[in-house]
């Protein structure tokens, strides 16, 4: 047992148990506070009659709650958990892909990059292919936009992606978004699938561009 | 030294020397122009200006019919001035400054053997230049690459770009490095002998410089590697987005295993459900009472009307008891029917409609006679073989071969 209070962490306990991913993003401060072992030690204890315990994805850039015991009952909801996140595996990893294109940036959104849903409508509103593809992404059901309205399958991306952790809105009023780690969180999840099922996604060694071109 | 040692030969030198710098000046825009782009353009040149340019060889003609380019020694001076990153040239060749500097002190030293003073002089000062040159290279090389580390390669826009830059780079840096270890200081102290001066020049200043070259080398390098680590870790994610998301394309049906019954589920899937913790108003404590009560003050008047209970209906449950009485009633009434049958004494037969008309019961005909079929039916089986139900039928008319019950008689099995 560690003799920290657990006082002041109620907040970050509620937001853990909640099911939220902490990031450097999400919140700086709790992020910190989450890598300093003592603390860490203090609330695993806190949650052990909950069955629960606190994780991080692989490089440490979020922290989650995480089962203690692994019953049926968790190991039912995991299963569940598992089949949604197959499911919107592609739509995330599009919508990665399109951003990166429509912005013309020279890698995959990173933690703290920021977003604005203004500039990607900005872009698709000329560039017919990608206005298809913004629809496309949109009226999938992980996306689930019901409009024919560029402006409103981009508003409804964003809020489902905020909804899911992924995007966090600084100020509810602005449309600016942040990137949080559980992008990094995503694609540890897309390298664990593809290294378990072998399968024939390479990351490395020379230029794909040029073959896929 | 002064001008007045210096002979005609230097003399004309300068001057030639700054009448052909001052060309590069008074045609700034055309040379900039032949950077910025393949050729020099013609217009705006006299045939004078032009031929000046070529015999400064500050342009030069690679073909006949071929336009007017710069040469490479302008087209360096000019990266190098405006730190053109893309095109700025890093130099390592050291071996040949070396052997520049070998030459010269040992021309230094035949003069000074000769007591020939102003040949040493002159000497000296073309070493000194000659080690400034080799310094500078250095130098030069080493800023360029800070600048392009600062700028993470800015001057080109795509990843592949950056990091075949930063491969180049590295490779200066390898060449430039390579290039230290050629100068032999052991060679350097013997080649200088007792000789001050050279010592200072040769040995003391240059091997301070060196070292700090070799420091700033090494310290590029090292951030070379890790802004490549970092290109790379950024090549790997986008390669895995792009071809994880066209493998998932090509095989829509694709389920991974179920890592949530492996005995060991791999810790990253492990995201436990989440939880609420909810809380609601308790009235077990009295210092909260206050607050609970400014609560409930606060709490907004709901806007629907008020709905007044005798609005309520109670009719259909009522509808609803007066069919199942009169269902029961025409069950009870059915029962009396054959409890007649069973304690009359005659064994003949009782017609059920018969029966109804002479109880004066109000029961429709058809519905008394459907009662006392499923009546019948309702019996268990040993009970239903005591009775002997008998149904009238005829058909519904000539051409419809649909019998119809007319009437049911009762009696029981003998």
């Amino acid at each position: 047992m560690s003799d920290i209070s657990l006082l002041p962490h109620g907040p970050l306990l509620e937001r853990l148990l909640a099911g939220e991913f902490i990031c450097a993003v999400s919140d700086e401060s709790a992020f910190k506070r989450l890598q300093d072992d003592d603390t860490r030690e203090a609330i695993d204890s806190y949650l052990r009659p909950l069955n629960r315990r606190v994780a991080s994805s692989q490089e440490e850039g979020v922290y989650f709650l995480a089962w203690r015991q692994l019953d049926d009952t968790a190991r039912d909801q995991l299963a569940r958990q598992l089949g949604d996140t197959v499911h919107s595996l592609l739509p995330l990893l599009e919508w990665l892909q399109l951003v990166q294109e429509a912005l013309g940036r020279d890698s995959v959104l990173s933690p703290g990059d920021v977003l604005k849903p203004g500039e990607l409508q900005a872009k698709s509103e000329d560039n017919p292919s990608l206005r298809e593809r913004i629809e496309r992404l949109a009226t999938d059901s992980f996306f689930g936009s019901q409009s024919d309205q560029l402006d409103a399958q981009v508003k409804q991306v964003f809020k489902r992606l905020r909804e899911h952790g992924y995007l966090l809105q600084p100020h509810a009023d602005r449309q600016v978004f942040l990137v949080t780690g559980k992008v990094d969180y995503l694609l540890e999840l897309v390298r664990f699938i593809r290294d378990e099922e072998h399968l024939p996604v390479d990351d490395e060694g020379e230029d794909t561009q040029e073959a896929l071109l | 030294m002064n001008e007045a040692e210096t002979p005609g030969l230097e003399s004309r030198l300068i001057t030639t020397g700054v009448e052909r710098l001052a060309l590069l000046g008074r045609h700034a825009e055309s040379l900039m122009q032949g950077y910025a782009n393949d050729q020099v353009p013609l217009e705006g040149l006299s045939h004078t200006a032009l031929r000046k340019l070529l015999s400064a060889r500050i342009v030069w003609r690679p073909d006949e019919q071929g336009g007017l380019k710069l040469t490479p020694k302008v087209r360096e001076l000019i990266a190098e001035m405006v730190s053109d990153e893309a095109r700025r040239h890093v130099n390592a060749d050291v071996a040949e400054a070396l052997e520049l500097i070998r030459s010269l002190i040992q021309s230094y030293r035949d003069s000074s053997s000769r007591g020939d003073y102003w040949q040493q002089e002159q000497q000296l000062l073309r070493l000194r230049q000659a080690v400034d040159d080799m310094n500078g290279r250095f130098a030069d090389a080493i800023d360029s690459l800070w600048q392009r580390l600062n700028s993470d390669f800015g001057f080109v826009s795509q990843l592949n770009d950056k990091v075949r830059e930063n491969d180049r780079a590295q490779k200066q840096v390898v060449r430039l490095l390579d290039g230290l270890a050629l100068i032999d200081f052991d060679e350097l102290i013997e080649l200088v002998g007792s000789d001050g001066t050279l010592r200072k020049v040769l040995i003391s200043q240059l091997q301070q410089q060196l070292s700090q070259h070799y420091t700033s080398l090494r310290e590029v390098q090292h951030r070379l590697i890790e802004l490549m680590a970092r290109f790379r870790r950024m090549q790997a994610r986008s390669r895995l987005v792009s071809g994880m998301a066209a493998f998932l394309r090509e095989h829509p049906g694709f389920t991974p295993g179920n890592y949530a019954r492996r005995s060991e589920v791999p810790a990253l899937f492990n995201h436990a459900a989440p939880l609420t913790a909810a809380g609601a108003v308790a009235l077990d404590r009295a210092q909260d009472m206050p607050t609970l009560s400014a609560l409930l003050e606060n709490v907004p008047t709901p806007l629907r009307a008020a709905q007044s209970i005798t609005a309520a209906r109670p009719a259909e449950h009522v509808e609803d008891t007066l069919i199942a009485a009169r269902q029961q009633a025409l069950k009870d009434d059915v029962e009396t029917f054959y409890l007649n049958v069973v304690d009359r004494a005659e064994q003949t037969p009782i017609s059920a409609l018969d029966y109804l008309n002479q109880s004066e019961l109000q029961w429709p005909p058809e519905i008394w006679l459907f009662q006392v079929i499923a009546e019948h039916q309702g019996l268990p089986h040993s009970e239903q073989r005591a009775f002997h139900l008998h149904q009238q039928e005829e058909r519904a008319s000539a051409y419809n071969d649909v019998k119809l019950i007319r009437d049911v008689s009762l009696g029981l099995a003998v």
